[in-house]
């Protein structure tokens, strides 16, 4: 501390010596003086006997302990000069720092938000979500029922609590005139108080608000949504609100900076569980014998809950063994009476904790590997960049060979020089880190944008915090020294004025440049490869026939649950809206489902045929009008499709898919053949050539459609439109008259279903534009790299390519000399490159589709690019030599 | 006549702090005067080399031991003077008492007491 000050104050404590100094010096001249000397006699003596006002000075300053700074300091300035007088050069440098950093910490932003960064909650690795399932499940399960929670709490030791949340899902927020889509959460009264997050306006919920009887709905909004829809006026806590309809008073805003517990997508309201009925939410829900359109609270057969709770570290293992225990004596008592491959399977379900310090995140999950990859490919073309400085750094060390040479006669010490070489490198990363922050902000925004699955951006706290700057500064630092290590130990070695200039010319071949320029190619082939392969990934997938007519179906997604139509209006709105939809010109026919086509919303059922003794197997329901096979393209192989002839009331008829058939019955020749959740119920009627209808990405399902008339409990999500001509110029006319039949009902999208399907590969496009601009910029790299070597190498032979030409060599044979020189080079980038491909493809294993990540296809064209670019850059200084002028080669020298 | 005095430029940095600090243990007194004292009381035996005793003050001062203050004589004359911190005086203690036993410990093996 006191050394800080004492740098800061250096100027004072100089001015404070110097004075000190000359005080000294008058007061010994006086005494002398009156020993009788003369005044100019006695002033010699004087500062004879002190040894000089400046020397003392130096060696008092060298005492303060700071001149490491000082010099350091001096360094810079020197290195500031002498970059500004080559500006060219150093606005290059700079501006290859500031992309190379500002990308990679933009990745590493992106990064760090989605996959490292803690949840801003107090000591947040004590969070644990309960999981339970089977070791063999592909998914681990986080829902449990209500009445269960109660059951599971009740085995916790102490003061532990599980805190009880509903998945994220979509209601409308109405205040005053406004009426806005928001997301929401119902949670349960101890929820905040498990997390630790208190109130930053009014309270957060408590235990208080869970007695339904007693208890006032009440929700508490988070300070984005307060800000957004409130202006963050003060009076919002107390005042009314209405969600979805129903009258809710605001009793708080969550402390700023929680929005809730998954990554990426943040809750703008909480409420308390039992609001789950009176505002009609329905997020994920697993279902069994119960009824879901009765309250959830109470029924044990709807699991929608998932539970957390806080554990320290000694006491994990205790909460997670009581839950276990209690939980597998629920399983034991409820299947006592299956038969015994059900009860064998049911209890191999475990129950377990799982760390949620980091949260939840769909995103993390799919976005996780392809910015590892993005962060590895970022930090290459960071390196391949460094190598590129550092060649030029020595270019132009060597052209300042003279002024070293000086400064070594002069007596400059090894140690100094090379601190002055590393403080020229130094200045720059740091003037390239600042300059780098810019591009890391827009970056970061950008690379968020370009991975959000719709048009709204992921929301992501980018802020430039300490973490993000601190990783920028430390990757400047490092680079710097990366880049400037190699030139300054270069400069360090530098030897004496007189051996400089004896006349005889030492050529550098730069043997150091050339290995840099061949582990550039190398690190550019990667690259390459890697984006070659996410292109090809990415056309791959394009080219999927998802097995309906996707690029001429126009979807519009609906929400007459949320409008408040009760059962018995729905045959009549379904009628307005086909044929409201049917009249627009264009539309061909018009159907509906629960589901859209590419919307990813999956609604799973267990289903039993009879005499499978394996017990019930899962496959995927939706719910459509007659005619929508037809509508949507799907080929309808044997049967027929639904009719209006399939009424409420009448036997329940079914259309499954190719998939559903052979993986039931072993064959698709199944119509007449019965199957049913239960009981067999169901008749199949016809069988649909399998389609891709959840995401192109996602497996083919196993389907069973169900006439929509046969179920008047179920509210139709999606109507699809078949069109003729321009889908793209119908989107808006079919919104249109959807708006102008039903104007109370909400509109949530209308797109082309192609588009929707192209969403689903918002991973595959962000990685192969991405990977496809990082090998660019490692590829013109490269390419400046080998020409900046082959050119400099040119220049410092220049005389022997006079010497050569003047006995007679023929220009070509120079060329093919130097070009061929090059291509070795080239030769040993390229095949360490592919030596460098077998590790790294096993990482890139995942995110390909339809090719392997050795194919020889793309390796070959990413060989040959490289060497392309390679021979062209070569080609211009080797072009240059052959062209020499003898007499003024000879000349120059 | 008195001894010609023994100006000895490779005198250890750490026994002219310890001089310094012991001369400035009696009184408060102005870089200039240190060396007059340090003379004075060697019996004109030693006179430190004045160019090493502002550094030798610097270190002092760097680790708290002196303080230092302008302040201006009868003279007129301007002059720092430095003055032993509490934390100084404890230092110079510890020192004295390690100086007399190495010089004890010396003077044994030199066979001179």
């Amino acid at each position: 501390m006191r050394w800080l000050l004492r740098l800061l104050r250096r100027r004072a404590l100089d001015r404070d010596l110097d004075r000190e100094v000359r005080a000294h010096l008058e007061l010994l001249t006086d005494d002398l003086m009156r020993s009788g000397l003369s005044a100019t006699e006695a002033r010699r003596q004087a500062a004879l006997t002190l040894g000089g006002v400046e020397q003392v000075k130096e060696a008092s300053r060298d005492a303060r302990g700071t001149h490491f700074v000082e010099d350091f300091l001096r360094d810079v300035r020197y290195a500031l000069r002498s970059l500004r007088r080559s500006p060219g050069f150093t606005l290059a440098a700079i501006l290859t720092l500031a992309v190379g950093i500002g990308a990679n910490t933009a990745v590493w932003s992106v990064l760090d938000a989605l996959v490292w960064r803690a949840l801003p909650v107090e000591r947040s690795e004590e969070l644990h979500a309960v999981r339970h399932g089977a070791p063999s499940d592909e998914d681990p399960n986080y829902l449990f029922s209500y009445p269960r929670r109660g059951r599971l709490q009740a085995a916790l030791p102490g003061s532990a609590r599980l805190g009880a949340m509903s998945s994220i899902g979509g209601l409308y927020l109405a205040t005053g005139q406004r009426n806005d889509p928001v997301s929401a959460q119902m949670v349960s009264g101890d929820w905040f108080q498990v997390l630790g997050v208190g109130a930053g306006q009014g309270r957060v919920l408590n235990e208080g608000d869970d007695d339904e009887a007693q208890a006032h709905p009440v929700v508490v909004l988070s300070d984005v949504a307060w800000a957004r829809f409130f202006g963050r006026d003060p009076k919002t806590v107390g005042s009314t609100v209405r969600l979805n309809g129903q009258p809710v008073t605001v009793v708080g805003i969550a402390e700023p900076g929680f929005d809730g517990l998954t990554v990426g997508q943040p809750v703008y309201v909480w409420a308390p569980l039992w609001l789950q009925h009176q505002v009609g939410f329905y997020g994920n829900f697993s279902s069994n014998d119960s009824d879901t359109e009765k309250p959830w609270l109470p029924q044990d057969g709807i699991a929608w809950l998932t539970l957390v709770t806080r554990a320290p570290a000694a006491l994990t293992n205790q909460v997670e063994s009581r839950l276990a225990t209690r939980y597998r004596a629920e399983l034991v008592e409820r299947f006592a009476n299956a038969d015994s491959v059900e009860r064998t399977r049911a209890l191999q379900e475990r129950l377990q904790l799982e760390p949620l310090a980091r949260g939840f995140s769909p995103m993390r999950a799919q976005y996780g590997d392809p910015l590892r990859v993005l962060m590895l490919s970022v930090g290459l073309v960071l390196l391949i960049a460094c190598a590129n400085l550092a060649g030029l750094l020595m270019a132009r060390g060597a052209a300042r060979g003279q002024e070293v040479a000086v400064r070594v006669s002069l007596g400059a010490r090894p140690g100094r020089l090379l601190r002055q070489g590393l403080s020229e490198s130094l200045t720059l990363a740091a003037l390239g880190g600042l300059v780098s922050v810019a591009v890391a902000w827009l970056g970061g925004l950008g690379l968020l944008r370009a991975a959000s699955p719709t048009s709204r951006p992921v929301s992501l706290s980018l802020a430039l915090d300490a973490r993000v700057l601190g990783f920028a500064a430390i990757l400047a630092l490092v680079t710097g020294l990366l880049f400037g290590l190699a030139p300054a130990l270069r400069a360090a070695r530098a030897a004496p004025f007189g051996a400089a200039a004896t006349g005889v010319r030492v050529t550098h071949r730069l043997p150091l440049g050339r290995v840099l320029v061949a582990s550039q190619l190398a690190l550019s082939l990667v690259l390459v490869a890697a984006a070659s392969l996410f292109v090809k990934t990415l056309g791959n997938y394009l080219r999927v026939d998802p097995g309906y007519a996707a690029d001429q179906i126009v979807e519009a997604r609906i929400e007459p649950r949320v409008a408040g139509y009760k059962y018995e209006e729905l045959p009549g709105l379904y009628r307005r809206l086909l044929d409201a939809v049917g009249a627009v010109p264009g539309v061909r026919s018009v159907g509906l489902s629960l589901y859209g086509l590419g919307t990813g919303a999956v609604r799973l059922g267990g289903f039993r045929i009879p005499g499978d003794t394996r017990g019930s197997r899962q496959g995927q329901e939706n719910y459509v009008t007659p005619g929508y096979f037809a509508t949507v393209g799907m080929v309808l192989v044997r049967g027929r499709e639904f009719t209006a002839a399939d009424r409420d009331g009448l036997p329940r008829v079914s259309v499954v898919s190719q998939a559903f058939a052979r993986h039931f019955w072993g064959t698709d020749d199944v119509v007449g053949r019965h199957f049913g959740y239960g009981e067999p119920q169901f008749e199949v009627v016809g069988v649909v050539r399998d389609a891709r209808v959840n995401r192109v990405k996602q497996a083919i399902p196993r389907m069973v459609f169900h006439p929509l008339a046969q179920a008047p409990q179920e509210y139709a999500l999606s109507v699809e439109a078949r069109v003729a001509g321009d889908a793209g110029a119908i989107v808006a006319a079919v919104r249109a008259a959807i708006a102008k039949a039903q104007p109370d009902l909400p509109i949530r999208d209308v797109v082309m279903v192609s588009d929707l399907l192209e969403r689903g590969l918002s991973r595959e496009k962000l990685l192969a534009r991405l990977a496809g601009v990082f090998s660019a910029m490692a590829l013109l790299l490269a390419a400046i790299g080998l020409y900046g070597v082959v050119a400099y190498s040119v220049a410092q032979r220049s005389n022997e390519m006079g010497i050569r030409l003047a006995l007679g060599a023929v220009p070509w044979k120079i060329w093919r000399m130097v070009l061929g020189d090059s291509l070795g080079m080239v030769v040993v980038g390229l095949g360490a490159g592919l030596l460098l491909w077998l590790p790294v493809q096993g990482l890139v294993r995942n995110l390909v589709f339809g090719l392997s990540p050795t194919d020889p296809g793309t390796l070959s064209f990413a060989v040959l690019l490289l060497a392309l670019v390679g021979i062209l850059a070569a080609s211009l200084p080797a072009w240059r030599a052959a062209r020499v002028d003898p007499a003024q080669a000879l000349r120059g020298q | 006549m008195t001894p010609d005095p023994l100006v000895r430029p490779d005198l250890l940095q750490g026994t002219l702090d310890m001089l310094v600090l012991r001369t400035l243990a009696d009184e408060a007194l102005h870089g200039y005067a240190i060396a007059q004292r340090i003379r004075l009381l060697s019996g004109d035996r030693l006179a430190i080399p004045q160019g090493s005793l502002y550094p030798s003050l610097r270190r002092l001062e760097n680790q708290a031991l002196l303080k230092g203050e302008w302040r201006t004589a009868p003279s007129g004359r301007e002059a720092r003077v430095y003055q032993v911190t509490a934390k100084g005086r404890r230092r110079l203690a510890a020192e004295l008492r390690e100086w007399r036993e190495l010089s004890v410990a010396i003077g044994l093996v030199l066979g001179t007491s």
